[in-house]
């Protein structure tokens, strides 16, 4: 018995005391938003009575365009997620196995462009984005559809690399029989490459959804009508320093929010750290 | 086989239908951005025209086929705003000196007037005379009516003039009237109307106008401006104004944005009121990034060493230990912004004070790396116990032979290996949380900062935070130097990730 604290306590100890850091402030949102005060003062670390009254105004309320915001979050995401991964993938099919001049210049390109952080280049985005809106008011800044074209360049840098990645390590063996069977590099990018890829695809993809889901300040420069905006920025205005009054509504969004997320991160966690490990080369 | 080919004909059919649709799609753009005038967006979509129809045409294009779209976008979006980064650093790009040299012109000249002496104004009414864009103007104290447009001016009989019980005149024969959307639509009140030469008449609102007369002179030839009250000459100064050869705190507004090459460069470095506040946030920015890595990291090893052995419950506490790297971080940093606010936030009820924590430098500070530490452990608690797999147990069994104790097995064999295995995760981390803008931002603004003495940065603000500021902050909005600062951070981060990068390549030459 002795031996088993010696050995074990201290690990249970770090456990708990960890997992009760990392539970604190989410035990305390799903508090509030079920409480009916909706106030951020906690009254009691024990529900008394549960009220979905925040939860309520979330889609009641006039002023919290709330299912748009989340409407135009998952749309959002979920179009940049699939369509990036349609078009690095096949920029990666070609980085990775055809030859062609410039190529080494291509990826070292590649590897220092996907290093820049997208937000360092925000004012000059700003600025090219106000002058795509003078004559293209659908696409300038203040759109989504612009936003979402932001959204696909910033991701290609990105999701080529992860993939480029994951395509060379596919023996060249089978794409080099499928070519001596007589396969275009088209054939052999559809019939080969593609169903072989494609749970990672699907990884990559979930990833970028994730990402751009997540994304917050493009999304805040470019979305400045309220029933444009996705979820983070409308709540982030929303909340807006004023805490006291509209925290229960808020908690009550964020919660909902975040179910969505939370749910695919886990399902895809042992790619995710896998991946990032394996990226880590990608700075 | 005829099945094969149909299915050719069909993806055929497809190909061609999305290539013309494309072309249709952007060379609708392309034109009407000649149209408004921007030539080289343009010219950009003209060459993806080109480009996409040849790519897709030809048979000896392969390589590009796979990839052009994504090079498209990565040019676009990515490449062009670098390069148009570098290009705006080098400009005098702020408030004030916003738009091109032909629109400042245009603009000085419309807003160089002067009322008369006496203040004049007139009721009028805003309409059309001779399909020509007219006012009709009831000069009462001198019991006089006309009609003006912007070249002449015609005296009307009052008799035949319709007037109000004030005097006013409401209708002439063949004057038409507008309505007020008529007149928004038309640029009839933007218009200067004939007066007496010198001076013209300019709509105040839709029943005043008043006397003014044109206080500047753009003189082409010699590109400078004179006034026509003062005679003094404005010269271009090649640093986006015009300023008065005699008063140099005289400048015209507005400017332009006008190349000045270095300059912005050169105030990083030597300009106090631009260099002081750069090497504080720049010193933050270090310590933030490092004190991160390190708790991240000495929290997360902790806890994959406490978890390293099959103990009961394992499974549950990892499950809890990855909710706060599974939570969208946007909504965890809202979260704790309401849990720190001073009078009703959980942290000061828990520790019954009253803490201002986003108005105290030190507490603020310390308020920032907490969060980053709740936001980030989880991470490295999942690498680090990978890697702690990953270290074969031969040789800490050998250690423990040669008679070391678990402290000494860790500190001498664990912990350098795992460091090894880890340094460019690492690196990676520590390039991110260099350019951690969203926690800055979201949490606490970047703030304290003391705004009544106008200054920008913030005891939290990071570089990239503080370059947010510049350029869209409420004060004056710099994207010249917001964009030197950024071409700075570039070479940071980049020198940073290329270090990470040649690590791990190293790394992977050993296994």
């Amino acid at each position: 018995m002795t031996r088993w604290l010696k050995e074990n306590l201290w690990r249970h100890i770090t456990g708990v005391v960890m997992c009760l850091f990392a539970l604190f402030p989410l035990y305390l949102v799903v508090l509030s938003s079920f409480n009916e005060s909706g106030s951020l003062q906690v009254t009691s670390f024990i529900p008394k009575d549960i009220s979905f009254a925040n939860y309520k105004v979330l889609f009641n309320d006039e002023r919290i365009p709330y299912l748009t915001w989340m409407k135009n979050s998952l749309m959002i995401s979920g179009f940049v997620a699939i369509a990036s991964v349609i078009i690095g993938a096949a920029s990666a099919f070609a980085f990775s196995r055809l030859r062609f001049k410039g190529k080494r210049f291509g990826i070292q390109l590649l590897l220092l462009i996907q290093m820049f952080p997208a937000i360092l280049a925000l004012s000059a985005l700003y600025v090219i984005m106000e002058r795509v809106y003078k004559f293209a008011p659908g696409l300038g800044i203040g759109t989504q559809m612009g936003l979402v074209l932001v959204y696909l360049g910033g991701a290609m840098g990105v999701n080529i690399w992860l993939l480029k990645g994951f395509v060379d390590s596919i023996p060249a063996e089978l794409d080099e029989a499928a070519k001596i069977d007589g396969a275009s590099a088209m054939q052999t990018y559809w019939q080969i490459f593609v169903p072989l890829a494609a749970p990672v695809l699907a990884v990559v993809s979930l990833l970028s959804f994730i990402g751009t889901f997540n994304e917050f300040i493009l999304a805040r420069l470019f979305l400045i009508e309220v029933e444009t905006r996705t979820v983070a920025v409308g709540l982030q205005q929303f909340i807006g320093g004023q805490f006291s009054e509209n925290w229960g509504p808020f908690a009550a969004g964020s919660i909902i929010a975040s179910i969505p997320i939370v749910i695919i991160f886990l399902s895809l966690q042992k790619y995710i750290v896998s991946g990032l490990t394996a990226g880590s080369v990608k700075g | 086989m005829l099945s094969g080919l149909i299915r050719g004909k069909v993806a055929l059919f497809i190909k061609i239908a999305l290539i013309a649709l494309s072309t249709a799609v952007l060379l609708t753009l392309s034109q009407s951005a000649f149209a408004k005038g921007e030539y080289v967006i343009a010219g950009f979509l003209f060459i993806v025209i080109l480009l996409v129809n040849y790519t897709y045409f030809s048979k000896r294009t392969v390589p590009l086929k796979f990839f052009l779209p994504g090079i498209i976008l990565l040019t676009a979006f990515v490449l062009t705003p670098i390069l148009y980064t570098l290009v705006m650093s080098t400009y005098n790009y702020k408030t004030g000196n916003y738009i091109s040299k032909e629109e400042a012109l245009g603009r000085i000249q419309a807003l160089a007037l002067e009322q008369d002496e006496d203040a004049t104004a007139f009721d009028i009414v805003v309409g059309e005379y001779q399909s020509s864009p007219a006012i009709l103007v009831s000069d009462i104290n001198n019991n006089a009516y006309f009609i003006s447009t912007p070249e002449q001016r015609v005296p009307l009989d009052k008799a035949r003039v319709e007037i109000d019980e004030y005097q006013v005149a409401q209708s002439a024969e063949g004057f038409t009237a507008l309505d007020s959307g008529e007149i928004s639509s038309s640029d009839a009140a933007k218009k200067r109307y004939f007066f007496d030469g010198t001076y013209f008449i300019v709509v105040e609102n839709l029943n005043v106008g008043a006397v003014f007369r044109q206080s500047l002179e753009y003189l082409p030839e010699q590109d400078v401006f004179r006034s026509l009250i003062t005679g003094d000459i404005y010269r271009d100064n090649n640093n986006g104004n015009y300023v008065n050869e005699n008063n140099k705190d005289d400048f015209l507004e507005p400017g332009w944005r006008d190349p000045s090459w270095f300059t912005n460069y050169i105030r990083l470095f030597n300009d106090e009121r631009v260099r002081d506040p750069l090497i504080s946030v720049f010193i933050w920015t270090v310590v933030f990034a490092t004190l991160t890595v390190i708790t991240q990291f000495a929290f997360g090893l902790l806890l994959a060493l406490a978890l390293n052995k099959p103990i009961r419950g394992r499974r549950f506490y990892r499950s809890i230990l990855v909710l706060p790297y599974a939570m969208p971080s946007v909504m965890s940093i809202l979260i704790w912004g309401g849990m720190f606010n001073t009078e009703f936030g959980a942290i000061n009820e828990i520790l019954g004070r009253d803490i201002a924590w986003f108005q105290d430098p030190t507490f603020a500070r310390v308020a920032v790396i907490l969060v980053n530490l709740w936001l980030g452990f989880p991470y490295f608690y999942l690498v680090s116990s990978g890697s702690l797999q990953a270290i074969p147990s031969e040789l800490l069994e050998a250690a423990a032979i040669d008679g070391a104790n678990p402290r000494q097995i860790f500190r001498k064999v664990t912990l350098p290996l795992l460091l090894q295995i880890l340094s460019p995760l690492l690196i990676a981390s520590f390039a991110f949380n260099f350019n951690n803008f969203n926690l800055i931002y979201l949490l606490t603004g970047g703030g304290p900062r003391n705004q009544l003495d106008g200054e920008i940065a913030g005891a939290t603000d990071i570089l990239i935070s503080y370059t947010y500021q510049i350029a869209f902050g409420n004060n004056l909005q710099d994207l010249g130097l917001a964009s030197a600062i950024s071409v700075l951070i570039f070479f940071l981060v980049a020198s940073i990730s290329l270090y990470g990068v040649r690590k791990s390549k190293v790394l992977e030459s050993f296994s």
